[in-house]
């Protein structure tokens, strides 16, 4: 707990980007109970009720069906958290171990393979993958999250061969080694204690620019379908009139922006904090 | 220096191999049904028959991979089944428009980027510096989507300044020749016309840029810093020399080389951006044409767009590399 204040403490943009993230958290799993427009959510349409300026009742207006905008913006949170959450998990998951057993046996064939591989994947230019493997694999939340998940792990690849690369030429490391430490050990009690900072401020980046790519499948049709609820796809559904009815299409990219801007700076927060740690061992 | 670039090609050579194999195979699970395309409703069995046979599916995959290959060095990429012409010219007829709108995006994001960066080093701590930063904090966190249509809503919407979409305001498609509008203006003469294009480049131009710039601050801040931090940076400082000529007249080459590594990377961030850009603004591009071949499922365009996107971005990392190797000494040992 220690270390989360003393992150915390650093920088007051790190407090701020944290307790938005968690506010749009929390809200948008209450909003289905506390907002008096839920049935929204749901696919309800209102049709009296469409169009409208964003008044006391309807904080952000309403969209074209008579929904709330505020009721849908807030729940499409979740959508982008998922995502978030998703491609992270996913690349850290595959990402990680191809990188640490190359590193571990960088040289040989192994690594070679390993590495060739991955780098293949990197070798299509960004998006161009994510938008192929959700057509093929139908377009969906979890698929959204396969296809850029798939794109992206080989960084999570590149970033643990070379922390393994660095730590398997320690002194420590040798030392352990020449004792008779088997290769399991030293990645189970030397390299991976050693690599989670950096995954941490990698992730913490990706999670932002994961919601964006996300956003921007869903936005020409290809990710997330109705009647499930993303802030790219809100923005899709306004396109039809969003010179007249601009809120419709304004709010959803505000939350956006704001939870991207809020995972950069707790990345680059870790990164002050983490260096800041290091330099005072 | 021949060696590295040779080992290089042969590397990249292989790279584009791969990319476009997988891309085949992957292309041929698009859903939706090649055939139907290609024929319209309600086929008959005879038509279906024939169509499997022109279109090869009536041979094993290995062999359509082959013949695949075998055309494309040829420089065919077969036939469109959405538009039913040569795909390789409907690409060519795309790809200058889609090369105009990123490189002028790429030559306006440089130029105000480095500057920026340059100033953030010099006036550290200062608001000047907050201010860029933000700034480039949130340009890369805009959906360019978003962005696009914002500027729309203000400058077509609002002030009626500039035109909603497109590349020209009426059908002067007689006059292209080139397939860059700019140039072809230059070419005859036709400033109005000229006049009348930049009009309608200014807002995706501006969406990109802004969406790009952020990244150029970022890496070349980080790269001055470094630079900022060796050893004679500060035996230059304590000659007397201030911060500024230092970075000009020496250190503005050492961060030419982590700058020359983003352009590869700000390239392919700009290739992804125009699937965006080119479905809002109506841009006749490579993007907009993925996008629409996508959905249909028409694969043989969509293969084109990916080969003709992977090339240009690998070709250009390559371009890097050679350009690493030219600037930075060290590389050569």
């Amino acid at each position: 707990m220690e270390p989360f204040i003393n992150f915390l403490q650093l920088k007051k943009s790190n407090l701020v980007a944290i307790v938005f993230l968690v506010l749009v958290f929390f809200l948008s799993v209450f909003v289905p109970f506390l907002s008096p427009y839920s049935d929204d959510i749901y696919g309800a349409v209102f049709f009296e009720n469409k169009n409208q300026f964003p008044s006391a009742s309807h904080w952000f207006g309403t969209d074209s069906a008579g929904r709330d905008v505020f009721t849908l913006t807030v729940y499409g949170a979740m959508s982008s958290f998922k995502v978030a959450f998703g491609v992270v998990f996913l690349s850290v998951l595959f990402g990680v171990p191809v990188g640490l057993i190359a590193g571990v046996s960088s040289g040989s064939k192994t690594d070679e393979v390993l590495m060739r591989t991955a780098d293949g994947f990197l070798a299509f230019p960004p998006l161009v993958l994510p938008i192929i493997i959700t057509t093929v694999l139908g377009p969906s939340l979890n698929n959204v999250i396969i296809g850029i998940a798939v794109s992206w792990f080989p960084w999570y690849a590149r970033i643990s061969r070379s922390q393994a690369i660095i730590i398997k030429s320690s002194d420590y490391v040798m030392i352990s080694k020449s004792l008779g430490a088997s290769k399991f050990h030293i990645i189970k009690n030397h390299i991976l204690p050693n690599i989670v900072n950096p995954l941490f401020i990698q992730g913490s980046i990706d999670a932002g620019y994961a919601i964006l790519t996300a956003a921007g499948l869903s936005f020409i049709g290809l990710g997330v379908q109705p009647p499930d609820v993303e802030w790219g796809l809100l923005i899709n559904l306004a396109r039809s009139q969003f010179l007249n009815n601009w809120w419709v299409m304004f709010f959803p990219g505000v939350f956006m922006v704001l939870s991207v801007v809020s995972f950069n700076i707790i990345g680059d927060g870790l990164r002050e904090y983490y260096n800041r740690e290091w330099d005072r061992v | 220096m021949i060696r590295y670039i040779l080992k290089k090609t042969v590397l990249m050579v292989s790279v584009l191999f791969v990319v476009v194999s997988v891309t085949f195979f992957i292309a041929h699970m698009l859903p939706g049904d090649p055939v139907s395309l290609w024929l319209g409703e309600h086929p008959t069995k005879e038509q279906i028959k024939m169509a499997q046979k022109e279109l090869g599916f009536d041979k094993p995959k290995t062999i359509q991979f082959y013949r695949f290959i075998e055309n494309l060095i040829k420089g065919d990429m077969g036939i469109s089944l959405r538009t039913r012409q040569p795909v390789i010219e409907e690409l060519g007829a795309r790809f200058l428009a889609t090369l105009e709108l990123v490189t002028i995006s790429m030559f306006f994001a440089l130029f105000i980027g480095f500057p920026m960066a340059v100033v953030t080093v010099l006036k550290e701590g200062k608001a000047i510096d907050t201010l860029i930063r933000v700034f480039g904090y949130v340009g890369m966190s805009f959906p360019v989507f978003w962005l696009g249509m914002l500027l729309q809503i203000v400058f077509f919407g609002l002030l009626g300044w500039l035109p909603l979409q497109g590349r020209l305001s009426g059908d002067f498609s007689s006059v292209i020749s080139t397939g860059s509008i700019f140039i072809d203006c230059i070419l005859f003469g036709d400033w109005g016309l000229f006049f009348d294009a930049a009009r309608h480049a200014i807002l995706p131009v501006l969406t990109m840029t802004i969406c790009i710039t952020g990244i150029v601050i970022r890496t070349s801040r980080s790269a001055l810093v470094n630079t900022m931090n060796e050893a004679y940076f500060l035996t230059y400082k304590s000659f007397g020399f201030t911060d500024f000529e230092i970075i000009k007249k020496s250190s503005y080459k050492n961060t030419l080389v982590p700058i020359s590594t983003v352009l590869g990377l700000l390239y392919g961030m700009m290739l992804g951006g125009t699937f965006f850009i080119e479905s809002i603004f109506d841009w006749p591009g490579l993007g907009h044409f993925g996008v629409l071949s996508i959905t249909t499922g028409d694969f043989p365009s969509v293969i084109g767009v990916t080969i003709v996107y992977s090339t240009s971005y690998i070709l250009i990392n390559f371009i890097v590399d050679v350009l690493y190797f030219i600037i930075d000494p060290r590389t050569r040992i």
